[in-house]
């Protein structure tokens, strides 16, 4: 405990945020902690730690009475925390709870001890630490038998499933909202303002609701900022992590709702920014802009770009190369092959609306192979592509290389599909079974 | 310095992965695969412009990005298997 | 300071508290190796219940530990000067095993008076006597309640039988649909293509309890009565230890839906054994009477009993599934969801129930509300053989037709609806038929034969067709020609985009989380 309150005194002396949140921190070696845990005892705690804290933080230092009282809130239930984290008899969720009262006398030293917000750090690492017990305690209850959680009373109509299995990580995500609060309230001047911790701490939030999967949870986070952000620092300001981790859950949040053009900004504002040397996370935030891409300006990665990302490549890799090809049934296969690790990522449903894409170059190709009309008067020599078209020819085209074939009916309304989405131009004239093509831009943005 | 977040970088995976439930042996539904897509905690909290994937060939992602239709190669089974479906089309109806 | 992760420090801190000799007067607690490996380390003494269940996954189960006072008394049962001739030794063993354990379990091993507790022997006589007396007061059946619940399910003649024929009938299952061979079909020449075999695979209340499954039950409550008796005999009458979930007492079969505000008293609460039979009950009357509001109150009144009680098993599924396929037939989608919720979460329980059916109509649903989500999220709950199960077939490619826009199909598998499915579609086959058009009137000129719309997007008549059309003000678009009627798709413009969007943008249902 002394050489804690030790570093106490060196991270204020410059005024380090970081070092400081490393004192309250329970990633230790073991032998480290059961030091902690062992150099006070439940009596004498609070007034080793008081007698440390003012022997070590001296002149100009020096505590105020009311900051010190605080402090020493915080190092015992700190203190008690790595108790509960040593005992063999404990259990995930008396560990969170431990974590909780950390966090709960953090709180109180920034509402009523006077805390500076150079702390702030400390909100993150307990914060942190308080979602990753939430996870385990979750973890641990739900691997439990069938009859061992259910014997807390209900006096619901019906059971609630999803809470019960992620009771602690929602209590977590409630523990966290305080964070989230205490930071965007600050009135204080922005160069001494919390304010500088609110993008750390949207960032766990965001990650803890993915976790138990509430996407509308995480928007009102984001419209709370909205809200608060004319009096914020530029997110520019902010570190690059925080930067980086934002734009990709802002992405993926926008991707959700289906709106790509959002998505794709946001995740390209993240790739640009990235560190070069997370290969994980750019791979997650590819996930999401590769099928943005495909939706938005219908383009595919090129092969430099999946090159160093094998996973990426055996994902995206034939589904991509089936829709340059317009390789109809090609596309059908391999979004199926995928389908689990698709829909794991939550982007399958996106990627199949690539086959329209895919049979936009498949029906391009027959216009193509349809070649050009006899030259006419008047036509001031330029060759012009045959536009009339029978269905027969398309439906030949779609059925190639499936097993069924589509009658005229169903190919006909893929074709009022294609003119409906503006993906092809021309019409369909059915007592005479062709579909009659523009003469100019028959399928806009391709050349032709 | 290292901050806090750097040192403790692959605990949140260490964590996570020491405990795993024992899974069914019945087929996995994709609900059921192992969740490994977590946006990971960068190891450093702030780094330079030169370090950032668009100083590094990221940017002027044009060439990154083809389009989707310019596939050239004409001379592959599948053009070649089109074009006999479409001269069988044609020739059925001459007939 | 770089630090190694603690997790994955294991092995040497067993003994850690030997090596730093105690210098403090607290009472050390011991070390664990590490977070993940401590559940492995036996706690000398559990103290708590948490520890308890903890050491209990890791060891065999320990062996009880009887107090003085219950060996004495189990080596008084077998006395030679108190035994009794009618009771055979392990009828005695058996009654012995089932006294101690419930003291054991109900935690009052110690503090039972087990110097007066009555013997096994003289409990099994006591019982006896007692089912004999009911017996002449009942006549043939051993206990009262049972005879009580056979007049509710006589075992010959199951009670969701139908007694009077179903009249209404149309393609679509119905959740009374209890004998199926007899409905008519009164499906339109023109579609009925698949319709006896969408009736054939129809599934009913009937497949699910076969007779002689309702004579295992009838077995097993009689064994619970005999719990029962038991209990009231020697129930200790001081409440349970922890709070755990109530045990009705409540005999009624009928209960009017109260939401709880406080916890609730436990003869207000229809145990299990009730519940069956207000169940068969329900449906009795629901066949008869189709009283909706009566049955919907009902059901929420059997759910709440089972919530409070916490009964997780194939019965609860069965509520939930029956009153999940009444409220679909009515058309509350408030209410089926709110069971179907509970069926997702019940089946990954691993309790049996119509999953394949269940699950499919959950993917409809989704496609209804339009939660893109929810259905990622129905995807990612199924495994490859139930992909292929037709129920869940039907659905997924009810599914990938729309999110193609191949109304064609669409429309095809409309007609094929397996199970209740149609009720579900039919929510959603406006809007579906108002986007088809708007396709159609883009995509086709100048015109279209009526009777291709008709067909296209399933139309019982082309008559029905026009006053779709008509209905949304396209009386122009609709000319006579010679014998035929043209719809002049290559005039309608904007016409469909309003309503169609409209349509899109109404989804809105009580109980949709």
């Amino acid at each position: 405990m002394d050489a804690l309150c030790a570093e106490f005194a060196g991270a204020r002396a410059d005024e380090n945020g970081y070092d400081l949140a490393r004192t309250l921190s329970p990633d230790f070696p073991n032998d480290t902690l059961r030091a902690i845990w062992q150099s006070c005892n439940a009596h004498d705690v609070k007034s080793v730690v008081k007698r440390e804290l003012s022997k070590n933080v001296t002149g100009m230092q020096r505590l105020s009475h009311q900051e010190l009282a605080g402090w020493v809130e915080v190092y015992h239930a700190y203190w008690k925390a790595v108790g509960e984290l040593l005992a063999v008899q404990s259990s995930w969720t008396k560990v969170f709870g431990a974590w909780t009262e950390l966090l709960t006398a953090l709180l109180r030293g920034y509402n009523a001890h006077g805390f500076e917000a150079w702390t702030i750090p400390c909100l993150y690492v307990t914060g942190k630490y308080l979602r990753t017990f939430a996870i385990k305690a979750d973890d641990e209850r739900n691997s439990g038998s069938l009859t061992d959680n259910k014997a807390a009373a209900n006096f619901q109509d019906d059971f609630n499933p999803e809470s019960e299995q992620n009771a602690t990580l929602e209590d977590c995500a409630r523990q966290l909202n305080k964070i989230f609060n205490i930071c965007l309230n600050d009135r204080a001047p922005l160069d001494l303002s919390r304010k500088w911790g609110i993008y750390y701490v949207t960032n766990l939030l965001f990650k803890t609701y993915f976790k138990f999967n509430s996407a509308s949870l995480s928007k009102n986070v984001l419209k709370a900022l909205s809200v608060g952000r004319g009096d914020m620092p530029d997110l520019a300001a902010f570190p690059k992590s925080q930067q980086v981790t934002f734009k990709y859950y802002e992405g993926v949040l926008c991707f959700l709702e289906e709106n790509y053009v959002e998505a794709e900004k946001y995740l390209t504002e993240a790739w640009n920014n990235c560190y070069k040397g997370h290969m994980k996370n750019k791979e997650l935030i590819l996930t999401y802009l590769i099928p943005c891409h495909l939706l938005t300006t219908h383009t595919l990665p090129s092969q430099k770009l999946l090159e160093p990302y094998p996973g990426l490549q055996k994902l995206f890799g034939p589904l991509a190369q089936s829709i340059k090809r317009g390789k109809l049934h090609a596309f059908d296969l391999a979004l199926q092959d995928s389908e689990d690790e698709f829909v794991k990522r939550r982007i399958y449903l996106t990627l199949e609306r690539g086959r329209d894409i895919a049979l936009r170059n498949l029906l391009r190709k027959v216009f193509i192979a349809g070649g050009f009309e006899e030259p006419k008067e008047g036509d001031g020599g330029k060759p012009v592509r045959r536009t009339r078209i029978p269905i027969a020819e398309f439906t030949a085209a779609i059925s190639l290389g499936s097993q069924e074939t589509l009658d005229d009916d169903e190919v006909e309304c893929l074709l009022a599909n294609m003119i409906y989405k503006g993906l092809m131009k021309g019409y369909i004239a059915r007592d005479r079974g062709i579909v009659v093509l523009s003469k100019t831009g028959a399928f806009p943005g391709t050349g032709l | 310095m290292a901050s806090a977040q750097s040192s403790s970088k692959n605990d949140g995976k260490a964590v996570a992965d020491s405990k795993q439930p024992e899974q069914p042996t019945e087929q996995k539904t994709a609900a059921a695969l192992e969740e490994d897509d977590e946006f990971e905690d960068f190891p450093v909290d702030d780094w330079s412009v030169e370090d950032t994937e668009a100083a590094n060939g990221g940017e002027g992602t044009q060439h990154l990005w083809e389009e989707s239709w310019d596939d050239d190669d004409t001379s592959d089974d599948f053009s070649a298997q089109l074009k006999e479906e479409l001269k069988k089309v044609e020739s059925s109806k001459r007939r | 300071m770089t630090n190694t992760s603690t997790w994955q420090h294991v092995g040497d801190s067993g003994g850690a508290d030997q090596r730093h000799p105690q210098t403090t007067a607290f009472t050390a607690v011991p070390v664990r190796q590490s977070f993940a490996a401590h559940a492995a380390v036996n706690p000398p003494h559990p103290t708590n219940n948490q520890s308890a269940s903890m050491a209990a996954t890791t060891e065999p189960k320990k062996k009880i530990d009887w107090p003085e006072s219950v060996r004495s008394y189990v080596q008084r049962s077998f006395l030679p000067a108190n035994m009794i001739s009618e009771v055979k030794r392990d009828e005695m063993e058996a009654k012995l095993k089932e006294t101690i354990s419930k003291a054991n379990d109900t935690g009052v091993m110690y503090t039972i008076n087990w110097e007066t507790m009555e013997l096994p022997q003289q409990m099994i006589q006591n019982e006896r006597k007692q089912a004999l007396a009911l017996q002449q007061i009942v006549g043939q059946y051993p206990l009262a309640s049972q005879q009580f619940a056979q007049s509710f399910a006589p075992p010959a003649i199951p009670a969701w039988q139908p007694s009077v024929p179903v009249a209404k009938s149309s393609r679509k299952r119905k959740s009374s649909d209890l004998d199926e061979k007899k409905l008519p079909s009164p499906i339109p020449p023109w579609r009925s293509g698949q319709a006896g075999q969408s009736l054939a695979n129809r599934t009913t209340f009937a497949d699910q309890e076969a007779a002689p499954k309702h004579s295992a039950k009838s077995q097993k409550e009689k064994r619970q009565k005999y719990d029962g008796g038991y209990k009231s005999t020697y129930r200790i009458p001081s409440p349970p230890p922890n709070d755990g979930p109530v045990k009705g007492t409540c005999e009624n079969l009928e209960k009017r839906y109260l939401r709880l505000t406080a916890a609730p008293k436990p003869e207000l609460v229809r145990p299990e054994r009730i519940l069956r039979q207000t169940l068969e009950l329900l449906k009795r009357k629901w066949k008869q009477d189709q009283n909706y509001s009566y049955i919907c109150d009902q059901f929420k009144s059997m759910r709440q009993d089972l919530t409070v009680q916490a009964i997780k098993n194939d019965f609860t599924v069965e509520v939930y599934e029956i009153h999940a396929r009444i409220a679909l037939e009515k058309g509350d989608l408030g209410e089926y969801n709110q069971c179907q919720t509970q069926l997702k979460a019940l089946y990954q329980l691993g309790l049996k129930g119509k999953k394949i059916e269940f699950k499919a109509y959950r993917i409809l649903y989704f496609i209804h509300t339009a939660n893109r989500s929810a259905l990622n999220d129905a995807l990612a709950d199924l495994t490859p053989t139930e992909k292929k199960e037709r129920a869940i077939k039907h659905a997924l490619d009810v599914r990938s037709a729309l999110a193609l826009g191949n109304y064609h199909r669409f429309f095809r598998l409309y007609n094929d609806t397996p199970n209740m499915g149609a009720y579900l579609l039919d929510k959603f086959v406006r809007r579906e038929r108002l986007a088809a058009l708007c396709n159609i009137s883009k995509a086709y000129k100048p015109s279209v034969p009526l009777r291709f719309i008709a067909e296209e997007l399933y139309f019982e008549s082309d008559v029905e067709a026009a006053q779709f059309v008509l209905d949304l003000n396209g009386e122009s678009l609709l000319e006579e020609r010679q014998d035929t009627i043209v719809f002049l798709s290559g005039k309608a413009g904007q016409l469909f985009e309003g309503p169609k969007k409209e349509a899109f943008s109404k989804v809105d249902i009580k109980g949709q989380i």
